[in-house]
């Protein structure tokens, strides 16, 4: 038989009168990375808490790695690694001296211990800091150092609470790059993350979760799709010619709010559409100064779903679309 | 049904329950072995104060011994070296407690419990780091006395002795302080409960001898189980060693370590219980 690596339904936890997670359904694939997003309060860890066994759920069942949370919690956790945000790692302690304490604390020997830390100090690039106290570490260096902690019994699905949070870019791509190859070898990846790009850059399916429900959830390119058309925006060299162009475009789309002197449209059927675009206006005699198709982000997805951003920085773009709505 | 499920491919295999429990404990009991070393302001103030505080008394109370009253003794030294033995582990018993709410605090705890450790190994790791470290700070203390010129009359079994008690008593005192830590999970609320620990020493024969106290204090002192740890533990330093002295502070030592240590293990269990 098969197990999938998470299996959640109807998943619910109460606090007091208040449902963080208010009966939600997940199922993560076997060796996918599958993004869980949300904004600050929607419940997001209380989920993963629940999955990880560190919270015990008031409704509903789970199964994580094939185990039931909650008759098999032992089992679960010798099947999952867990790297949860900010978890604390002992400034005190070396690198190599808290990858054996943690190899123990999964029941390998002393022996085993020692080869499995000295294999994993070299993966994640920290054989020359693995004597040195934590406190020494950069940023980056915890978070891989906290990496290779949840990877030393090489589990079957890896839980990464927002592994990049608080990171420079390049510490950042090269975690990126450590996940995707970590999954290249078959682990399935369960990653909480607040940054939409990092959902896209990893995630073969995303849930986002608002208010302790799944308010979206499957492959991010088809979300972006729900979302609607993307947003064909151009600019004609020639303002005599701008009366053509609008007709011109009228048949590929409804007209979008625009910057003045350029033309938008929701382009229906998407990108495959924008060689006929071009095409045709080509054939009017429209020279074309600039084209750009803007296909809808995650942020938009999510914006769509809850009416809110999740992102504080907004596509500048959309911002002055807003403001020169009269001038069309 | 979940025997079809593939094992994670490195784990405790086929070794034996209890000694995967026993190595968990050693390597946790290891870490705060560790991170109490690499904290000297745990610990150092703990060794020096007793040591200057008997430094003191010898001072002041050293013609005491030849009070009528006053046991028979070589010296003032000799008499308060029990007393300044078990005030250096009682200053550090709390350490267990706090350094236990900052994991909790941290996180550490949190990692901790995400793995599949033996439940008990937790408690009994915290614990027993605590434990060996004390064993080792009494031996020490002892160590300093005798260079001073205090004599223990029982000899090296009798420092044994002691420091085992020493062990045995930072278990007693640290079980209150590791079951205010789950408790509370405050490393403040826990470290606030310390210097009740100070008052029953005070408040007992430690450093003086309850025959020579008097009113309500000599009662108070009279009824203080410290004094009845104390008491046995000093014949063993002053007239040589005696099972029944060994038994009673042992026995007295392990009673009150078995009322902390069930307190903190009802609160461990409340704690992993309201995940």
């Amino acid at each position: 038989m098969t197990h999938k690596p998470v299996e959640a339904y109807g998943l619910e936890r109460r606090f007091g009168d208040l449902r963080a997670v208010d009966g939600i359904d997940l199922v993560v694939e076997q060796g996918e990375i599958f993004g869980f997003l949300g904004p600050n309060g929607a419940g997001k860890s209380t989920t993963v808490r629940m999955l990880v066994t560190l919270l015990k759920p008031t409704g509903g069942t789970a199964r994580v790695a094939g185990y039931d949370v909650m008759k098999d919690p032992n089992m679960v956790r010798r099947s999952i690694g867990v790297a949860l945000q900010d978890a604390a790692i002992d400034p005190l302690m070396t690198g190599n001296e808290l990858l054996k304490l943690q190899a123990i604390l999964h029941g390998l020997g002393s022996k085993d211990a020692t080869g499995r830390s000295g294999e994993l100090l070299e993966r994640v690039g920290l054989t020359g800091a693995g004597d040195r106290r934590i406190g020494q570490y950069s940023g980056g260096m915890r978070r891989r150092l906290d990496l290779a902690l949840a990877l030393i019994h090489r589990p079957s699905v890896l839980f990464l609470d927002e592994p990049t949070t608080g990171l420079d870019p390049t510490s950042r791509q090269s975690m990126w790059e450590e996940v995707r190859a970590l999954n290249k070898e078959g682990t399935t990846v369960f990653l909480t993350t607040q940054y939409l790009e990092e959902a896209d850059q990893l995630a073969g399916r995303i849930a986002i979760i608002d208010g302790g429900k799944i308010v979206r959830q499957g492959d991010p390119a088809v979300l972006k799709d729900e979302v609607g058309d993307p947003t064909l925006r151009i600019e004609i060299g020639d303002e005599i010619m701008l009366d053509t162009a609008k007709a011109v475009l009228s048949t590929f789309g409804e007209r979008r709010p625009a910057r003045h002197g350029r033309l938008a449209i929701g382009l229906s059927g998407g990108a495959t559409r924008l060689a006929d675009v071009v095409r045709s206006l080509d054939a009017q005699g429209v020279p074309v100064a600039h084209i750009e198709l803007d296909t809808p982000s995650l942020d938009d997805v999510f914006s769509d779903a809850t009416g809110r951003r999740l992102e504080g920085d907004g596509d500048e773009d959309d911002e002055l679309d807003e403001g020169s709505v009269e001038e069309l | 049904m979940t025997a079809v499920l593939p094992e994670p491919a490195l784990g405790m295999g086929d070794r034996r329950h209890w000694v995967v429990v026993i190595e968990q404990a050693a390597a946790l009991a290891k870490r705060s072995i560790i991170l109490t070393w690499r904290t000297p302001g745990a610990w150092v103030p703990g060794m020096i104060l007793p040591l200057m505080l008997a430094a003191v008394y010898s001072a002041q109370f050293g013609s005491a011994v030849h009070l009528p009253e006053f046991p028979p003794v070589d010296s003032f030294l000799q008499f308060i070296l029990p007393a300044s033995v078990l005030q250096g582990i009682a200053f550090g018993a709390g350490n267990a407690g706090t350094d236990l709410a900052i994991d909790i605090e941290n996180g550490f705890f949190e990692r901790l419990i995400a793995s599949p450790v033996a439940r008990q190994s937790v408690l009994i790791g915290r614990i027993m780091g605590g434990a060996v470290f004390s064993g080792l700070e009494a031996l020490v203390l002892i160590g300093v006395f005798l260079i001073f010129g205090a004599t223990v009359s029982s000899g090296i079994a009798g420092a044994l002795a002691i420091a085992f008690i020493a062990a045995l008593l930072s278990i007693a005192i640290g079980g209150f302080g590791v079951a205010v830590a789950l408790r509370t999970g405050s490393s403040e609320a826990t470290q606030a409960m310390f210097p009740l620990t100070f008052v029953f020493i005070f408040v007992s024969s430690a450093f003086f001898p309850t025959e020579l106290m008097r009113g309500w204090y000599q009662s108070v002192a009279e009824a203080n189980p410290f004094t009845f740890i104390v008491d046995p533990i000093r014949r063993l330093v002053i007239s040589g060693w005696s099972w029944t002295d060994v038994g009673q502070a042992i026995g007295l030592t392990l009673a009150v370590a078995v009322v902390s240590m069930s307190w903190s293990y009802r609160m461990y269990l409340r704690r992993l219980d309201v995940k």
